[in-house]
């Protein structure tokens, strides 16, 4: 591997996660000042607790240029006792799911009666199971949501904690579309035909048309090269696959660069 | 070319039909009494307001308003006024039958047909994508809908086709898919799966998420085309029988059915 190629991918690897890291961020403080909150209200009820959500997520989903098409809370069953499954979530002027006349930030209309036929356990999704599951915050995607928005999605998601337990996940959706506009340019720079894959390997943005974003990208040794940022396992590092291309991760967003090296 | 000038004429006036007015009111109606009839919408179950059936169809309040008169003449809802007023839900069992073999006998068989193919089409595809695109977690996620399928009741197997097949849909990773299998498991599920009231097509429904299952696991597409594809052709088989049934004149519609206790079970 010569190292003009390795710095290159080096380059756009940290370009990607500078571009991701802000979302990562943003949640991050809203999960501390969620976790702040909660740790100084004796009985949190979601009549109380969804203006805090409402407040706190508004400033980002009212800016038009932000990735971000929707964002909140969504509570652990039965932690909210007015609430059993709860999601207080909203979503931007700029994510179409039925949208608003006005085009304005509105509130998802979710089914909360486990009862009903729409009724979703969400605790079964990968958007809270795994941050339930590694403590650490998660990136679901590209992926069709279709409990929420009904639109090609990737979810970033990071426990609430009270307690050492789970209160819920704070998160952020943003459209796999919209996130591409901003990626693709970034991957095109290189001059080497390169991929991003999730930590399943399957394809967010890549600059070879053959390779449809949704599809899993199939190289020999992808897959446990990957293992690592699946799992949550530790920082995993740059690999070389038997076909010669050069893996590296985007920092700790869970996503890699696949950069061929011909 | 008379044929490609009638067909330019033919796509023009789609483009230029009119959206609103004639013909939407049938369909909000349709699309009530699909969801009344499958349980989706419940028994005693308050439907939105006028206004806001309305807004979440994208209709006018008056189209809203005459679908809720059409479903009231068919005693599918009850109107009730006062502060604690609304429409509501009102059917039974007995009542979802006669609604369901209505709809069979109303339909022609070249309609059920059309139904069944472009439903075909639309899950097929799905599952021959998702075959090429399924990782492992999502394998995992349809072994566990197929799991908790319950198999006792028709209401209960037809939950667990409906969830099978939008799950396949959706790790197909196609938005216009999903939106499609739900939109069609609204318009004709009901219909396409009336075969689940006997045990026979319970079972054979689960051997066709097996099936499609293994054929994802070992990413072979034209297998789970065909394995979901060949099961929707037996249904359309049994309804098409069902509707000849329906229509013999010796056997009338109350004794030519197949005892069915649990057809339409109401658990949630």
């Amino acid at each position: 591997m010569t190292t003009p190629v390795v710095n290159a991918a080096d380059t756009i690897a940290h370009r990607i996660a500078a571009t991701i890291d802000p979302l990562f961020a943003l949640i991050d403080t809203w999960r501390d000042e969620l976790e702040a909150r909660l740790a100084r209200t004796a009985e949190p009820s979601a009549a109380e607790f969804d203006p805090v959500v409402a407040a706190l997520v508004r400033p980002a989903l009212d800016d038009s240029s932000a990735l971000i098409t929707g964002a909140g809370f969504v509570a652990a069953p039965g932690f909210l006792p007015d609430a059993p499954w709860h999601l207080a979530w909203w979503l931007s002027g700029t994510n179409t799911f039925r949208a608003a006349a006005d085009g304005g930030v509105r509130r998802l209309d979710a089914e909360s009666d486990p009862d009903a036929e729409q009724f979703r356990d969400y605790t079964t999704l990968e958007w809270w199971r795994i941050p339930a599951r590694t403590g650490t915050r998660h990136l679901t995607g590209p992926y069709v949501d279709y409990l929420c928005t009904d639109d090609y999605t990737v979810t970033i998601t990071t426990g609430v904690m009270v307690d050492g337990e789970m209160a819920g996940v704070v998160g952020t959706d943003a459209y796999v579309a919209r996130l591409e506009q901003e990626l693709l340019p970034v991957l095109r720079e290189s001059g080497h035909p390169c991929t991003l894959v999730n930590a399943s390997g399957r394809i967010v943005a890549s600059t070879d048309s053959r390779h449809a974003t949704g599809a899993l990208l199939r190289l020999d040794g992808l897959a446990s090269v990957l293992a690592p940022l699946h799992e949550h396992q530790g920082q995993a590092s740059a690999g070389v696959l038997p076909g010669g291309q050069f893996v590296v991760p985007c920092g700790d967003t869970t996503l890699a660069l696949v950069f061929a090296t011909t | 070319m008379p044929q490609a000038t009638s067909r330019s004429d033919a796509t023009r006036a789609v483009v230029f039909s009119p959206l609103e007015g004639a013909g939407r009111a049938e369909l909000v109606e349709q699309r009530l009494t699909d969801a009344i009839v499958a349980g989706v919408l419940r028994d005693g179950e308050r439907l939105p307001s006028e206004s806001e059936l309305a807004k979440s169809l994208g209709v006018a309040v008056v189209t809203a308003r005459e679908a809720l008169v059409a479903l009231r003449d068919k005693g599918l809802v009850l109107t009730r006024r006062g502060r604690d007023g609304g429409s509501f839900v009102t059917h039974d069992r007995d009542a979802a039958m006669r609604m369901t073999d209505a709809r069979v006998r109303a339909l022609s068989r070249i309609e059920l047909r059309d139904l069944s193919l472009h439903y075909a089409a639309i899950a097929g595809m799905a599952a021959e994508v998702a075959a090429d695109r399924a990782s492992d977690d999502d394998l995992a996620s349809l072994v566990e809908v197929d799991a908790r399928a319950d198999l006792g009741s028709a209401g209960g197997a037809r939950r667990a086709m409906s969830r099978f097949q939008l799950e396949i849909a959706a790790v197909s990773q196609s938005p216009r898919l999903v939106h499609e299998e739900l939109r069609l498991q609204a318009e004709s599920g009901p219909l396409l799966w009336l075969c689940l009231r006997e045990q026979a097509y319970r079972d054979r429904s689960r051997q066709a998420r097996v099936e499609v299952i293994e054929a994802i696991r070992s990413v072979d597409p034209p297998r789970a085309r065909r394995a979901t594809t060949d099961h929707i052709a037996a249904a359309t088989e049994w309804l098409i029988d069902e509707k000849s049934r329906l229509e013999s004149p010796q056997q009338g519609p109350e004794q030519g059915r197949q005892p069915a206790p649990d057809a339409e079970d109401r658990k949630g």
